[in-house]
């Protein structure tokens, strides 16, 4: 049965890129060690070294990228669900809107937020971590942990308000009296998202960039 | 198991003495090439191996049916001093036949009725071949001058024995060939000039003595072995080393230029063209400082090394680099620690130090800030010198990737890493099939609510 797992043309793909990645990481490592260039591995450097604007801006692109996804995922699945219960039992078409409606809420968080950081990056002249800053630093660290906040929260938040709506549509197809229950637990399900946008806006509270 | 016992130590060392005595052989026997070539048919000689030398017994076995009937003609080309080694030096054999110095030779073997060759003949001495010449011909030589043969008149009832002293070369390589040259000429004439008398001969073309054509012109400095196209590198000039009292070099730097511009001028100074001295250098264990005093400028770099605990180890920084002027005494002061740095036992080396681009000396006084730095192939080392005069590996300030390679890799891999996942997510979206059923009715959809 293994061996038909293996045949599987998908895992055969994924293990080899994982073992070719975890064994170019081996054998870079081995390198550096046996010839005692292991100093140059240096974490420090690298997170100096590259720019604050990096982090910034993957925190802004991962904060829209990633609420949009857990809002699609959402939608993908209470609509299909939504669609399919609706040929039997029009009815529910226009009450389980609600559920698409509390999945697309998060990509407007997604959104919101991808804004609001932005507005927080700005120019700022320096080229050495001396001129830099620590507060440009900061910057773009906080930038970068908000955004991936705001976005893996929203991302699960997605899916899961995507997953209940879909059980309520199928649900209000079968009785009608179901639906108004169900959406008690789609609203907890959309609350936390909204945790990860108070914590994003905590974390950017602080950021000044610039000189 | 039993056999191997069996080979005793007097079977291995015969082993060993045979095989001494047949590279001996090869290598300590004289031996010249001798070519034949005739109007009339010589009797076929199978080509010998390869390496194998012609012994004078059986050149003359094979020559006694030759010379054993008739009278004969036999020109022999005497070259002073012939070898292998000259047809392959001089024989364009290397795809530069236009070059061959042999040319009439080849004409005439290949045009001859037939030739045949020993491609080496044991010398035993000066006088062997005419002798056994003469010997199988029964006549004596005569040494005929190339110009006077076109006069002579050759009496063919009875046996001939010509022979013809072409020179060789004298030890400038140069000539070898035109010496060559002008002999394949003569054999060249003299040919002719037998054909033109349209006498049946045999003719042969051999040394007197084995030349050392190889041997020659590997003197000569002409390389045999593989050489490197590229031009030498000129030579390095050595490193500014400062020694402490010990005398153990201590302190090296090593710098194609080390450029300063004053401010006010705009053009820079290389001071590594001057000569500097290091008195008032010091080091020991944690400090060291170079001074390099010029003429009107004295450079001082000061390092120091200690323990860092995150990464346990031992590391040196160049701390500062100062630059005073004699006259004036005023001072510019740079700072280097944070970018000129590396472990203790290893030394720094920077294509470009310089406080103008990509900044590793900082200016730290106000002075500084009119100042431009920028040392060029920079190399430095003050600790751990071991006793000789080599610097320790360099640390240097290049590294494999650099920042900007590692921030467009991490972008990209993470996009790459949301690409791959996307993908698999839709490889794996199946049509729901689990209710179809082809043999059943198709679904019916209400048109009213």
């Amino acid at each position: 049965m293994l061996l038909e797992w293996m045949m599987n043309g998908h895992a055969i793909l994924y293990t080899g890129v994982t073992l070719a990645f975890w064994s170019t990481i081996l054998i870079v490592g081995i390198c550096y060690t046996i010839f005692d260039l292991g100093f140059r591995f240096d974490v420090a450097w690298f997170l100096t070294e590259t720019s604050p604007f990096m982090w910034a801006n993957l925190g802004i692109g991962l904060a829209i990228s990633l609420s949009v996804v857990g809002a699609a995922w959402g939608i993908y699945i209470t609509g299909s669900s939504i669609i399919g219960g609706g040929v039997k039992a029009p009815r529910i078409k226009t009450k389980n809107l609600v559920s698409i409606i509390f999945c697309e809420a998060v990509a407007i968080y997604g959104i919101i937020m991808a804004i609001v950081i932005s507005n927080m990056a700005e120019n700022f002249t320096g080229t050495t971590p001396e001129t830099i800053g620590a507060r440009n630093y900061q910057a773009g660290y906080s930038m970068f942990g908000a955004g991936l906040t705001v976005g893996f929260s929203n991302l699960f938040c997605g899916i899961c308000v995507g997953i209940v709506g879909s059980g309520a549509a199928l649900a209000d197809a079968q009785n009608a009296s179901l639906f108004v229950k169900i959406l008690i637990v789609e609203i907890f399900g959309s609350a936390i998202g909204l945790f990860g946008v108070i914590v994003a806006i905590l974390q950017t509270s602080k950021v000044k960039m610039g000189d | 198991m039993a056999e191997s016992k069996n080979f005793s130590n007097g079977s291995i060392m015969a082993f060993i003495f045979f095989f001494a005595a047949f590279l001996a052989s090869g290598s300590s026997t004289a031996q010249v090439p001798f070519l034949m070539w005739s109007t009339k048919s010589l009797p076929s000689l199978t080509s010998p191996p390869a390496g194998h030398i012609t012994s004078m017994e059986e050149l003359a076995a094979y020559l006694t049916p030759v010379f054993g009937s008739g009278s004969n003609t036999v020109l022999l080309f005497l070259q002073d001093k012939l070898s292998k080694d000259d047809f392959t030096l001089f024989g364009g054999v290397f795809g530069n036949k236009e070059e061959s110095a042999f040319r009439n030779l080849e004409a005439a073997l290949q045009s001859s009725s037939s030739s045949v060759s020993f491609p080496a003949l044991e010398w035993t001495g000066e006088s062997a071949i005419p002798t056994l010449l003469q010997q199988k011909l029964g006549a004596s030589p005569l040494l005929v001058d190339p110009d006077t043969l076109s006069h002579l008149s050759l009496n063919t009832s009875t046996s001939n024995l010509l022979i013809i002293n072409l020179p060789y070369c004298s030890d400038s390589l140069k000539s070898c060939k035109e010496v060559l040259s002008n002999n394949d000429e003569i054999i060249g004439k003299v040919l002719s000039s037998l054909k033109a008398k349209d006498v049946s001969y045999t003719a042969a073309y051999t040394g007197l003595q084995p030349s050392q054509a190889i041997l020659k012109s590997s003197l000569l400095n002409q390389q045999v072995g593989r050489t490197l196209l590229q031009a030498p590198a000129a030579d390095v000039k050595a490193p500014i080393i400062f020694s402490n009292t010990t005398g153990f070099p201590c302190i090296m730097l090593w710098a194609q230029n080390l450029s300063i511009s004053p401010p006010g001028s705009t053009d820079f100074i290389d001071l590594a063209q001057e000569n500097a001295t290091v008195i008032g250098s010091m080091c020991n264990s944690t400090n060291s400082e170079l001074v390099l005093t010029y003429v009107n400028y004295i450079l001082r770099f000061a390092m120091s090394q200690r323990f860092y605990p995150v990464s346990a180890r031992n590391w040196f920084t160049l701390d500062s680099v100062q630059v005073q002027v004699h006259s004036s005494g005023q001072t510019a002061s740079f700072v280097g620690s944070h970018g000129i740095y590396a472990p203790a036992e290893y030394s720094f080396h920077c294509q470009s130090v310089s406080s103008v681009r990509d900044t590793l000396l900082v200016p730290a006084n106000q002075n500084a800030t009119q100042w431009k730095l920028n040392f060029v192939d920079f190399q430095i080392q003050g600790f751990s010198l071991a006793n000789g005069t080599n610097f320790s590996y360099a640390s240097d300030c290049a590294s494999f990737f650099t920042a900007g390679i590692w921030m467009g890799l991490v972008t990209s891999l993470l996009m790459l890493l949301i690409f791959v996942y996307g993908l698999h997510m839709i490889m794996q979206l199946n049509t729901m099939d689990r209710f179809d059923d082809p043999k059943g009715p198709t679904i019916s959809v209400p048109q009213s609510d």
